[in-house]
């Protein structure tokens, strides 16, 4: 360390105790290096009050947002891990996967309660989704999955979004099937709560928005189409 | 899925001090956010590679210098292409309230902004945010001396441009 990096490191408190107190003793008895320190001093100090407040200002909402789960692509090996989670938590691993648009191949083991199931290179609604996209109206929800709204797409086709503990989602019709055609998973903190504080997913609202046609189906409409098995 | 929150959080938790950071190796408010967002979206996808129990500020440090740097080219190529941009021509989103904070901000800004990189973040990551020679030593990967004597060149030239104070 040659004597400025000496000095500089004096300055920031990084020499050991005995080089310090030599510097301290060198800089007190030269005006000039004391007007220097304390010049650098006051730079410190300046660049710390520029800088310091961006630290303690509110952090701008896209910098949250690019935290949310909703954002996140799950790995492998979390993926791999949600074949043993209990049904909540494989709500939630597939809705993250899903929400990115990536899915990574894996299989649901038959026989589980998983709410989406694989066939070909179609998701499907299965187990209690599959049954209340089947039967739940809008205006009597009573398991864990609540439907939303009821429309039909530009085919014609019946679409309808769905909320769950993990996540939120749009179904719609094909053959006699539950087509997936998003799954979104619940901000950290709101899985659980069904009343979605926040609203709808901005995600679903927009998949919805681009999919429906016409008004979404009123009270009456949404039971007539269950009662012609949602063609 | 509880086993992965710890990470988010602390992540969210040092949102401020990220931003904080940015601000000083950027040239603007708005680039400095670009800066941040693209640091949070490659932790969240490296975070595999992070081993709990080690420190994550340094690691997300590492992670928005890597970035800063692989920019650095990109964005000598495009300022030697555009003209010199006229001061306050960018309007980012100033974090601080109150003109004269932002004068102050914009002005400290620029001076940090005529450092080279090599000097920029060393003097950056010690004397505004405040780790020692020898984490900014492991965090960069150099030699102490190095940063030592990076620092020395870089306060000076600092002094020399913001002016006795």
């Amino acid at each position: 360390m040659n004597d400025d990096e000496k000095f500089f490191a004096w300055i920031d408190g990084e020499l050991e105790p005995a080089e310090a107190a030599e510097m301290q003793a060198r800089v007190a008895a030269d005006p000039k290096l004391s007007r220097l320190a304390e010049q650098h001093r006051a730079l410190g100090a300046q660049l710390k009050g520029a800088f310091d407040p961006v630290a303690t200002a509110p952090v701008p909402d896209r910098l949250h947002a690019a935290l949310k789960p909703s954002a996140q692509v799950i790995d492998l090996v979390a993926a791999r891990r949600a074949r043993s989670m209990p049904a909540l938590a494989q709500w939630a691993a597939m809705a993250a996967t899903l929400a990115v648009g990536i899915f990574v191949g894996t299989r649901v083991a038959p026989g589980t309660d998983a709410p989406v199931q694989m066939q070909g290179s179609n998701l499907y609604a299965a187990a209690a989704l599959n049954q209340a996209l089947d039967t739940e109206l809008a205006s009597a929800p009573t398991g864990e999955v609540r439907i939303g709204i009821t429309y039909r797409d530009s085919a014609g086709q019946i679409c309808r979004t769905f909320v769950a503990p993990a996540g939120s989602g749009l179904a719609c019709r094909s053959g006699s099937h539950w087509q997936m055609k998003g799954l979104f998973a619940a901000p950290e903190g709101q899985r659980g709560d069904y009343r979605m504080a926040a609203g709808m997913d901005p995600n679903l609202v927009a998949l919805v928005d681009s999919t429906i046609s016409g008004e979404a189906l009123d009270e009456a409409g949404e039971k007539a189409a269950r009662d012609k098995g949602w063609k | 899925m509880d086993q992965s929150s710890p990470f988010e959080d602390q992540l969210a938790a040092l949102l401020p001090r990220l931003r904080r950071f940015a601000h000083s190796l950027s040239r603007d408010p708005a680039d400095a956010d670009d800066l941040t967002q693209a640091t949070v979206e490659r932790a969240l996808r490296s975070k595999a590679q992070w081993e709990p129990g080690t420190r994550l500020d340094s690691w997300a440090y590492r992670i928005m210098r890597n970035l800063w740097i692989d920019t650095a080219r990109a964005r000598t190529r495009k300022n030697a292409r555009e003209a010199p941009e006229e001061e306050g021509l960018s309007v980012g989103e100033d974090p601080r309230p109150g003109i004269e904070a932002a004068v102050d901000l914009h002005r400290v800004m620029s001076a940090m902004e005529r450092l080279p990189d090599e000097q920029r973040e060393v003097v950056a990551l010690i004397l505004v945010e405040g780790f020692g020679y020898r984490e900014v030593s492991e965090m960069l990967g150099l030699p102490i001396g190095t940063v030592s004597s990076r620092l020395v060149r870089g306060r000076t030239a600092l002094l020399a441009m913001v002016g006795e104070a």
